[in-house]
């Protein structure tokens, strides 16, 4: 078990693209992070980086108190000492179950009776006792997923690395994994890094979760602190679905340009403040859908489409151009209807404090 | 909107009553798929089965025991593993350090190493006598300064080399196929295991690879087994006798009573080999596992401090074995006589323009082209039939009408040519150079049932089933849908014939007859006949075709 360090790491691919830039990142003893971000946005590259698969460029990375990269020089991979789960699982088909899970602990140079005792003890563990002697071409896609787990983590690596390592599995079983991880991992007491599409299983899973996005970290935290309290416009869309318009704030309150939304100073929140250009997110929660009647011809939209939900419709309102994601409890409007769109709360981001990319667009993004 | 129903319900036979074919009638594909069948067994099934006949009712088995052919068939069968092994070999370490690591230059390196297939083997072989024959440069160098030559490719050694230096580019192909489907998360489980790159490759990737590199083994020891180019123009000038070559001195000099049934004889015998090489491949490829698609594109293994010599010996070894033999060519075809030393006054074109105005050369060439031609078009049109079929209709024929075209590319070209030899006379085709083309459709219409089902079987059925669901009909929707898809791939497939016809030795050699000689027959003849440098001159001229042509190939979308 170790902690893990990115301070100021960068890399630049041989074209000149950017994977990562500025990193700085601690990883406790034990925790359990979750990197989470839209596709292209470094979170692989982060995690790769730390396997010993790419080099950064520059900065330095470090497990425990060894230093692994520092942008000259790089630990290759096999001895860093990590365990990895990789997305397809990447079983070997040419060799046994237990043979698989054996391999680390060959290469580890333990003796047979030792490898033989770890194997079986893994295997039960991750809920295959028995079946060392399996073809893994037998084996449906969860057990395999759980073999590639068991093998991850038979030489006792100081750190466990999962690559979308549920990803490819089918939702009630996904679900299933997810937990038995989640407990495996926390009773071992070890360092997970978590690399995952899936905002939610982000934000269940982890201790603290990582949101990238054009190679920067945009936000570290606890996922209360991120649903709550979003850093920048960025995160709140991609966690939460927030809408985000630009506009200017002043003493009175919010001004979308070129559309009609205007949100009093009341409903903006306190944090993190500031005045002048600057971009407004509101989270589905915060959305509330009025009746039209009544009500000026600017402040209505059109119901676009609606969505059933367990404990909430999903609805989205095309509001003079801008389409509005909310979440609204309550009967649930039907496609077509004419709707005002209320804020109950908003967070405005001055330009400065916010991130530098990816904002301006509120139409674009409002769907993603 | 009624009126325009109406309309509509007016064709014949509707009023309700459930149209179309009844269950298992025949329709438009059926009878296609019959047609197929037909000129399958023509142009496949019935070669073979004369020669099995022949060979087996002649009751000549004691042939093969006799000096001459026990000889031949140990060398042949020696010169086919040997080689195999060696292409197998050297084709699976070229393919790990050209896709799998970071040498320098490797998209050049990969062109440069698949050259040879584009070079007939009888063209190398007269190109590699320029290099290392007697009277080559080197040879006659080293011969003044220690009394012998360094190395001659006459004789066995020379004709194994020669094989692999022909059939590595193959072993390359098959391996670095299967190799780019590995997918690299199992060789980065590997390194996060805790194994190095190179016990990576032992441990992960080699074993991965066996069952390519079987399959390329049987392949290529197959098609060495009856290569007669190399052994004949090599071999034979220190009496290395294979079968191909046997068989050719039966056929053309009469030294052997009724020759064409020893020849069938020894033809079911290599027909015997062949299938069992086909045997062995379809064993090993049962326990072929599923490899799945890779989600990360696989990073080159760094080579480390090895990278700059790594580089070096593969790029010089790569193109002593490629561009040495051409540089050869080029200097016998532009010197009058063999040993004339190399300087600007002896450089001649009167070897070119003899050899190439000369009339034997002219026949060659007409009757090159036109067979060619004609058999491009034919497996064109048959091979494009039935790869369509075979991937894009639902039937139990399917891999039986499959297995059947591909089965003369696990057969040894000299078995077909037999095979054509016996059946001529039956069917009026004795003496006629169509004979020649009909062992050219035996033999390379599975070239284009390759290409045609290689694209095709990768596109879901769905295509068609739209267009049944718009209305077609089911020969309707083949000939739009499932023809049009694989036009280009089959356009291809031809293209591949023609270029692999015109430059062809071993059919035409065996099937020679009065006034239909091949180009590939005429150059032999010139180098049989002691005109090296007309040969080398000829032999230049197919070498570079056939590298200009396959750059036309390679640019058609296959």
């Amino acid at each position: 078990m170790s902690s893990i360090s990115f301070s100021a790491v960068g890399l630049v691919y041989p074209g000149g693209t950017t994977g990562l830039a500025d990193i700085d990142l601690e990883v406790a003893d034990g925790e359990f992070l979750a990197l989470v971000g839209p596709s292209g946005s470094g979170k692989t590259t982060l995690l790769r980086t730390l396997a010993g698969f790419l080099a950064p460029t520059s900065g330095t990375v470090r497990i425990g108190e060894q230093v692994v990269a520092d942008g000259a020089r790089s630990t290759p991979p096999e001895h860093r000492r990590l365990g990895m789960v990789f997305q397809q699982h990447a079983i070997w088909p040419h060799w046994s179950v237990g043979r698989n899970v054996e391999y680390p602990l060959r290469l580890a140079g333990a003796p047979r009776r030792e490898r033989a005792e770890r194997v079986h003890e893994v295997l039960e563990l991750v809920g295959l006792a028995g079946l060392e002697r399996r073809d893994p071409a037998t084996l449906s896609g969860g057990q395999r997923q759980r073999v590639a787990l068991a093998r991850a983590l038979a030489a006792r690596p100081r750190l466990l690395l999962l690559d979308e390592a549920l990803s490819a599995l089918d939702e009630p079983l996904r679900d299933r994994l997810r937990l038995e991880l989640r407990a495996l991992t926390t009773s071992m007491g070890l360092t997970v890094l978590h690399v995952t599409h899936d905002r939610a299983e982000a934000l269940a899973l982890a201790d603290r979760v990582a949101v990238l996005d054009g190679g920067r970290l945009q936000q570290v935290g606890t996922p209360e602190e991120l649903v709550r309290r979003p850093w920048s416009a960025f995160v709140a869309r991609f966690l939460s679905d927030a809408t985000v318009l630009p506009g200017v704030r002043d003493g009175r309150g919010f001004t979308a340009d070129r559309h009609p939304c205007r949100v009093p100073a009341e409903a903006l929140s306190d944090e993190p403040g500031g005045t002048g250009r600057g971009s407004l997110a509101v989270l589905p929660e915060d959305v509330e859908l009025l009746s039209a009647a009544g009500s000026d011809r600017s402040e209505v939209g059109i119901v676009a489409s609606s969505l059933f939900g367990r404990d909430a419709s999903d609805v989205v309102v095309t509001w003079h151009g801008l389409d509005v994601r909310c979440r609204t409890r309550g009967p649930r409007p039907s496609v077509g209807d004419a709707v005002r769109v209320g804020v109950r709360r908003a967070v405005f981001y001055a330009e400065a404090a916010q991130a530098p990319e990816g904002v301006a667009a509120p139409v674009a993004g409002a769907l993603a | 909107m009624s009126s325009s129903a109406d309309a509509l319900a007016q064709g014949p036979a509707t009023s309700g009553a459930l149209r179309g074919p009844r269950r298992g009638a025949p329709d438009g594909v059926l009878g296609l798929r019959l047609a197929l069948w037909l000129v399958c067994a023509a142009v496949i099934l019935v070669p073979l089965a004369v020669i099995v006949a022949m060979g087996l009712s002649a009751d000549r088995l004691v042939l093969l025991l006799e000096g001459d052919v026990l000889e031949a068939g140990r060398n042949s069968l020696v010169s086919a593993l040997l080689s195999a092994v060696g292409a197998v070999a050297v084709g699976t370490a070229l393919a790990l350090l050209v896709e799998r690591t970071d040498l320098r230059g490797r998209g050049a390196l990969r062109l440069l190493a698949l050259s040879p297939l584009l070079v007939p083997p009888f063209v190398g072989a007269i190109a590699w006598i320029g290099l290392a024959g007697p009277a080559s440069t080197v040879n006659r160098a080293w011969s003044e300064a220690t009394g012998g030559p360094l190395w001659v490719v006459y004789g066995g050694d020379g004709v194994v080399f020669l094989l692999v230096v022909h059939s590595f580019p193959i072993a390359y192909l098959v391996v670095a196929a299967t190799l780019r489907r590995i997918p690299s998360d199992l060789e980065q489980a590997a390194r996060t295991s805790g194994a190095g790159p190179w016990r990576t490759v032992r441990d992960v990737t080699l074993p991965l690879l066996r069952p390519a590199a079987l399959s390329a083994f049987t392949l290529v020891a197959v098609s060495n087994l009856a290569d007669f180019g190399i052994p004949s123009i090599v071999g034979l000038p220190e009496g290395y006798v294979t079968l191909s070559t046997l068989v050719y001195r039966y056929l053309q000099s009469g030294t052997v009573e009724a020759p064409l049934e020893v020849v069938a004889t020894i033809g079911v015998v290599l027909l015997a080999l062949a299938v069992l090489g086909v045997l062995v491949d379809v064993l090993a490829s049962r326990s072929r596992w599923q490899l799945e698609a890779s989600a990360t594109a696989p990073a080159p293994v760094s080579l480390g401090r090895l990278r700059g010599l790594a580089s070096v010996v593969t790029w010089v070894l790569v193109a002593a074995v490629t561009l040495l033999p051409l540089w050869a060519l080029a200097t016998q075809a532009l010197l009058p006589a063999p040993g004339v030393p190399l300087t600007w006054a002896n450089l001649t074109l009167d070897s070119l323009t003899r050899a190439v105005t000369a009339p034997t050369t002219v026949t060659g060439l007409t009757n090159s082209l036109w067979l060619s031609a004609l058999a491009g078009v034919l497996c064109a049109v048959l091979g494009l039939a039935i790869g369509t079929l075979v991937t894009r209709t639902r039937s139990r024929d399917n891999p039986a009408l499959r297995a059947v075209a591909m089965l003369p590319q696990a057969i040894p070209g000299l078995v077909i040519a037999v095979g054509w030899l016996v059946l001529a006379p039956r069917v009026g085709l004795f003496n006629t150079p169509w004979l020649i083309l009909g062992a050219y459709v035996t033999a390379f219409v599975a070239l284009v049932v390759q290409t045609v089902v290689a694209p095709l079987s990768a596109t879901p059925l769905t295509a068609e089933e739209a267009a049944r669901v718009a209305g077609a009909s089911p020969l309707r929707a083949f000939l739009d849908v499932s023809w049009r898809m694989a036009l280009p791939a089959a356009v291809t497939g031809g293209f591949l014939v023609v270029l692999t016809a015109v430059r062809e030795l071993t059919l035409s050699a065996l099937l020679l007859s009065p006034g239909s000689q091949t180009l590939g027959v005429a150059i032999f003849n010139l180098q049989q006949a002691g005109a090296y440098n007309a040969a080398s001159a000829l032999a230049l001229l197919v070498a570079l075709v056939g590298l200009a042509g396959a750059r036309l190939a390679v640019r058609q979308p296959s």
